[in-house]
């Protein structure tokens, strides 16, 4: 069966093999085979129980007023427009536009807020900011926690910066949603960034519902099976199969057997198929395994709870094998297109602005266009299952949409083999020629 | 007695030349968009010193791994290495003269990208571009080792990119080899990953001259 033999001849080569190796080291250097040291705790009452981000105006009000405020002093925005970091300074005309939105949200006047803006520039010491009553206090992380401890500030600045008694949440996110216009977008004023300045701590029964999430919802191997394919998705699954489509395509060139394959009776899309298949299976039979290995870490850590047993397998098929798609696919099209490996190049790139996305927010983990979904959370945060389920619909939509894409580069593939095939289309000869026509031009 | 002289003689530049147009034209092109997308996706106005080093080590240092890997893959072609092998000029000494280039363009690219970001307010000094350009050709070192070790180039691409990826999962961990050392003000690394990268590359030189002496067949 043809299927078998292009399976064996991908497993028995030494890009395999050093394909295997960097998907172990990889996933090594993530510690997925070390998920027994990592255990589900259950949270006891009166212990701290961490943070989480919720939409209380109190809170985000002044803590977005206070960090617009020391932006608008330096001029020195920070924003992420498509998840990179980038530092706007605004204009004139703008840095006003700026200062009437500080206006209407503390009820100051524009032109003392642009005076006094530069001011505390030179010297911050001037402004006091009123977080928001005598409960508040701020964290480390530049949110705002309750504190039923704290103690009223004395005003001692020239400038009261503090939101307006009498200002509506909603329209304050339409102000902090014009700030954000004003920087280009990105920025944490955006409407779905706002809650990262609600930062409250967690309570003993909010805790205990995330234990029990995980314990029911992902029977606690799922919690695990989605961290080893949140590690597995963005450090070596959609950039590591590029090379083995790249490697196959290519020795047909190599050993100058294309056009003898050429003449076979084989139908152009059956051996395209074939071969991509047997890609995908050599591919994706690694990963099984090790995510079973990773897993088997922790079943017998938590004897007397129902496991789900096929996770890793889901969770494999679910999440990495449309990544592992799209990387072959890719590999194959273009190295049936032109011949010479700019897949990897292309792939490449793709990979490694992806991954330096980060996660902004849980949502931008899940957004459409995302190569590697993320979800970097394991059971000291209760595998934040619930954030999982709320974004599982956005986690299809990317997958199936990934899945689709890899069809359709399939279909291109075969219909380039078979103009080739034909005589139709001669493939890299013609890119190879344009390539060369520019070589040989003189100065 | 002609022929003697033109034995002796080993014309360096007409060499770098023809090379730069037949071998690493299609690989500086693509060097050349890698820098010109990170401009446009990554921030590279008003930043300070760590921030600045950011682009540099995370992006632009990635086209020492698209400049250097392919250094050997003109004879990687059976027919080609017979050809280059019957020719009186060492081989070793072109791939050499390649190598050189391509460093040599490393650096351009890297100094031009680093004046872009000073143009853009950005606190560049001249040990940024020391250590991106000391990234760069760590990276692509390991290209030329797995390249010339394999005999295929599109292999040599696979442990600089898994590297690449070690560095964003395990970070600091990595020590002096942790590639985005600079952006937590880390400088001294730099030093050690441009000395085991020159290192490298004349272990890369030798293995391929072995290799070619004594060829032995991988199964790709």
């Amino acid at each position: 069966m043809l299927l078998i033999k292009e399976i064996k001849k991908i497993v028995k080569s030494i890009s395999y093999l050093i394909f295997v190796a960097a998907i172990v080291i990889g996933l090594y250097s993530q510690d997925v085979f070390h998920f027994n040291e990592q255990l589900l705790q259950e949270p006891q009452p009166g212990g701290r129980y961490g943070f989480k981000h919720e939409e209380i105006p109190e809170i985000i009000m002044p803590a977005a007023l206070s960090d617009l405020w020391a932006e608008f002093s330096a001029n020195n925005y920070r924003t992420y427009p498509i998840g990179f970091i980038k530092y706007i300074k605004l204009n004139e005309s703008k840095n006003r536009k700026m200062a009437e939105i500080l206006s209407e949200i503390t009820g100051n006047k524009v032109e003392v807020i642009l005076q006094e803006g530069k001011a505390a520039f030179d010297n911050p010491d001037n402004v006091t900011f009123e977080i928001g009553g005598d409960t508040m206090q701020q964290d480390s992380n530049g949110g705002f926690i309750i504190n039923s401890d704290s103690k009223p500030q004395d005003n001692v600045g020239r400038i009261m910066l503090k939101v307006r008694g009498d200002m509506d949440y909603s329209r304050f996110k339409e102000l902090m949603g014009l700030a954000d216009s004003l920087l280009g977008g990105g920025s944490n004023y955006a409407s779905d960034s706002l809650t990262r300045y609600g930062s409250v701590p967690l309570t003993y029964e909010e805790a205990k519902e995330r234990y029990n999430l995980a314990i029911n919802s992902d029977q606690v191997t799922g919690g695990y099976a989605r961290l080893f394919s949140d590690y597995a998705g963005v450090m070596v699954m959609p950039i590591l199969p590029v090379f083995l489509a790249v490697i196959l395509c290519m020795k047909d060139q190599r050993s100058k057997m294309e056009a003898l394959i050429y003449t076979k009776k084989i139908s152009a899309g059956k051996l395209v198929l074939i071969r991509y298949l047997a890609l995908v299976i050599a591919a994706m039979a690694p990963v099984v395994i090790l995510s079973y290995l990773s897993n088997i870490m922790v079943w017998a850590s938590y004897s007397g709870i129902k496991l789900d047993y096929f996770a890793p397998l889901k969770y494999d098929f679910g999440w990495l094998l449309p990544s592992v798609m799209i990387s072959i696919a890719i590999g194959m099209a273009l190295t049936e297109l032109t011949g010479i490996p700019i897949a990897v190049a292309v792939q490449g790139l793709w990979w490694m602005f992806d991954v330096n996305l980060g996660i902004k927010t849980v949502s931008s983990g899940y957004s459409l266009f995302r190569l590697a979904p993320r979800h970097n959370a394991g059971a000291g945060s209760w595998f934040r299952t619930q954030d999982y389920l709320e974004n599982f619909q956005n986690l299809v939509q990317n997958r199936l949409l990934f899945v689709g894409i890899s069809l359709l580069l399939v279909m291109f593939t075969i219909l380039i083999y078979k103009e080739k095939r034909e005589g139709k289309f001669s493939g890299n000869v013609s890119f190879k020629k344009a390539v060369s026509n520019i070589r040989n031009c003189k100065n | 007695m002609e022929m003697y002289h033109s034995k002796k003689r080993f014309p360096i530049l007409e060499i770098a030349k023809i090379n730069i147009r037949h071998n690493s034209l299609l690989s500086i092109v693509v060097a050349i968009i890698l820098c010109f997308l990170t401009t446009l996706l990554i921030g590279t106005t008003n930043l300070e010193r760590n921030s600045s080093a950011m682009p540099l080590e995370m992006f632009v240092s990635l086209i020492g791994i698209i400049l250097l890997t392919p250094v050997f893959q003109p004879e990687q072609n059976e027919e080609i290495n017979d050809l280059v092998s019957s020719k009186y000029y060492s081989t070793t000494k072109v791939e050499l003269i390649r190598v050189m280039y391509l460093v040599g363009i490393i650096v351009l690219l890297i100094s031009v990208f680093a004046l872009y970001m000073k143009i853009q307010n950005c606190d560049i000094t001249i040990i940024l571009i020391f250590g991106a350009v000391a990234d760069s050709i760590f990276l692509g070192s390991m290209g030329m080792l797995a390249s010339a070790l394999t005999g295929n180039t599109v292999i040599g691409y696979m442990p600089p990119l898994l590297y690449y990826a070690l560095n964003i999962g395990m970070g600091a961990k990595l020590g002096h080899f942790y590639l985005f050392s600079m952006s937590i003000g880390n400088y001294i690394g730099k030093i050690w990953m441009f000395a085991a990268g020159v290192l490298i590359i004349i272990v890369s030189l030798l293995c391929q001259r072995f290799c070619r002496r004594n060829p032995f067949t991988f199964s790709y």
